[in-house]
């Protein structure tokens, strides 16, 4: 895949650059702030940008902004952001447009490099990744009634690997079942939440996270 | 009878009242002569009330009737009628003080010349005193008598004197500065309260922002290391098996950033708590500083041993932003650092021969360090005209180490 990055801190840039080129990847650029990954998105059409949230100039939240920004110049552009820490406005952020092709992970989970290659092909094709821990905190925000009271405990971790937006194959190994129970476990959750089932990975979901945020 | 009536009362406002703030005047105006005079008998200053203007919009009314509406007239007018009581008492009690002394004293010259059936002396029914005491009427007993009395007059004296000028002034301080002394009491309450505050608001403003800064330093340094660790460690084990040479390689720079994480850590922990600071005080810490600095160092530092902590960490902060300013912008050669007691606070001068433009405005490297200083109860000041050199100096209260503030 052709890639482009935008990290700030240099250790962290050069290693992402390493790591992808060991893999096989190519590394079209490699930027420093916001308004670079904004040109060079729009200059190079990489196939997935892998973006640091925290960058210059205003070390808050520059490079998720710049994302955006360049997703309206570049509708679709797919996107890997990457964040120190979980913070849920983030993925609302990202998801707003509703196009997919986004990934929102935590920094540390690029240690896992089988798995965080997995999550930049998967957004790469249009798929959107969610980080477990951000999930877990959309599932703390509860309202009042908890809409998810009607599910078994099987089916709520369905639910949140379905969420970090893993396929049923995926799902399927994680729990360590056949994919033919996972989707039986799909189809019944959609049932109770009452929401419309959808194969398409992306769409759905959407449709589960749009259903958490109520 | 309405004619009366009516001329009786305007005539007590027309003329009584004029007479009236008139006479509050003239009270005040002995008043201001009386304070002046009670000052250096009660050897003290004396507080001087503020008399209150009318305020600036009042009626006609107001403004000439304005010393009827302050109380410190009264004050000064009740002190005028009494002070004629107790002036009059004062006086009396003096003026028999010296006559007896001088006339005990100087008895034996004119005693002689006096018949014996003159009642000068005490007389107690027709005896001259001495007699009826049992001493004999000869002018030798009398003389002798008197001269005692006389003495003895004479000795108390000063302390009689003294003793009706101190009561007299107090009885006029009470009446012409009380208020004021009051009032001033609070006011000084009032800028300590008010001092107290803004050395609290900068405790809060310089803990904020070294916490903060310490955010950012771990952010930048050792927590993006840690993270490249992973990285590299999970790499090395993708390529164990495929390609060892890489892996080893890998593995060998990790092991590089492994140290650089920990020597980062160490200069963190000085950053919060300098275990030398806490573990050997002061010129130790201080000679640590000065040689790491990369600039050329000239340290003195009094022989003072262990003080408050806090004390000790102010002092160590500021020179560290000091130094750590000089090395940044300063050019300099040479820096020269100074600690030392000066009466009740400890004094910290750093000086650099360096292009000077220093200053303490927000954004500039100092700012931090006023705050540091005015929550530990001290003051900053920098001197740092363009060309240099430049001055820091600090002054901080002295606390020793046990002591509670």
């Amino acid at each position: 895949m052709r890639v482009v990055i935008a990290e700030d801190a240099v250790l962290l840039r050069e290693g992402l650059v390493r790591l992808l080129a060991e893999n096989g990847h190519q590394v079209l650029a490699a930027v420093g702030d916001g308004p670079s990954l904004v040109d060079a998105i729009v200059a190079h059409r990489p196939d997935v940008s892998i973006v640091d949230v925290r960058m210059p100039p205003s070390h808050t939240d520059e490079g998720l902004r710049a994302a955006v920004r360049a997703r309206e110049r570049v509708p679709g552009a797919p996107v890997l952001v990457l964040s120190q820490y979980v913070e849920v406005s983030y993925a609302d952020d990202l998801l707003a447009d509703r196009t997919g092709a986004v990934g929102y992970l935590l920094k540390d989970r690029v240690a896992q490099i089988a798995d965080f290659l997995d999550a930049l092909r998967l957004v790469a094709s249009g798929g959107t990744v969610l980080d477990p821990d951000v999930v877990a905190q959309l599932l703390v925000r509860r309202r009042r009634e908890d809409p998810l009271r009607n599910l078994t405990p099987r089916e709520r971790e369905v639910l949140t690997l379905m969420a970090e937006g893993r396929s049923n194959t995926a799902i399927a190994r994680a729990l360590q079942v056949t994919e033919g129970a996972v989707e039986k476990h799909v189809t019944s959750i959609f049932a109770k939440l009452d929401l419309p089932p959808d194969e398409e990975q992306h769409r759905r979901v959407m449709a589960v996270l749009t259903f958490l945020r109520g | 009878a309405f004619t009366l009536v009516i001329t009786g009362v305007s005539s007590f406002f027309v003329l009584g009242l004029p007479v009236l703030v008139g006479g509050l005047l003239v009270a005040r105006a002995f008043a201001d002569l009386e304070r002046r005079r009670i000052g250096p008998v009660l050897r003290r200053r004396i507080a001087r009330p503020t008399y209150r203007r009318a305020p600036v919009n009042a009626s006609w009314f107001r403004r000439m009737g304005n010393p009827m509406f302050v109380g410190q007239y009264w004050l000064d007018a009740v002190h005028a009628s009494v002070v004629w009581l107790v002036s009059t008492v004062t006086f009396s009690i003096a003026v028999t003080w010296w006559c007896s002394a001088v006339f005990g004293c100087l008895y034996w010259t004119f005693g002689w010349a006096l018949p014996d059936t003159a009642p000068v002396g005490i007389v107690i029914g027709d005896r001259p005193l001495p007699e009826a005491l049992g001493l004999g009427g000869s002018l030798g007993a009398r003389a002798f008598f008197y001269a005692a009395f006389g003495i003895f007059f004479l000795g108390t004296l000063p302390l009689v004197m003294r003793g009706l000028a101190v009561a007299q002034a107090q009885c006029g301080r009470a009446l012409l500065s009380g208020m004021a002394e009051v009032r001033q009491h609070i006011s000084g309450l009032e800028e300590g309260k008010a001092r107290a505050e803004v050395q609290r608001e900068a405790a809060v403003s310089a803990e904020a922002t070294a916490l903060r800064k310490l955010e950012r330093d771990i952010h930048d340094g050792p927590q993006q290391r840690l993270v490249r660790l992973a990285m590299d460690l999970g790499r090395a084990q993708q390529q164990w098996d495929t390609d060892p040479e890489a892996a080893r390689r890998i593995t060998a720079e990790a092991l590089a950033q492994t140290q650089e994480t920990i020597t980062e850590l160490r200069a963190l922990s000085r950053g919060i708590a300098p275990p030398i600071l806490t573990d050997r005080g002061l010129p130790s810490a201080l000679a640590a500083l000065a040689a790491r600095s990369t600039v050329d160092v000239e340290l003195d530092v009094a022989e003072i041993g262990r003080l408050h902590p806090a004390l000790e960490n102010t002092v160590y902060f500021v020179v560290a932003e000091a130094l750590a300013n000089i090395a940044k912008h300063s050019c300099a050669t040479l820096c020269r650092i100074n600690v030392e007691p000066l009466g009740d606070r400890m004094v910290v001068n750093v000086t650099d021969d360096g292009i000077g433009g220093a200053s303490l405005a927000k954004g500039h490297g100092l700012a931090g360090l006023a705050d540091r200083a005015q929550a530990a109860g001290g003051t900053l000041s920098v001197t740092s005209p363009l060309g240099g050199p430049t001055t820091i100096t600090a002054a901080l209260p002295w606390r020793a180490a046990g002591q509670r503030r």
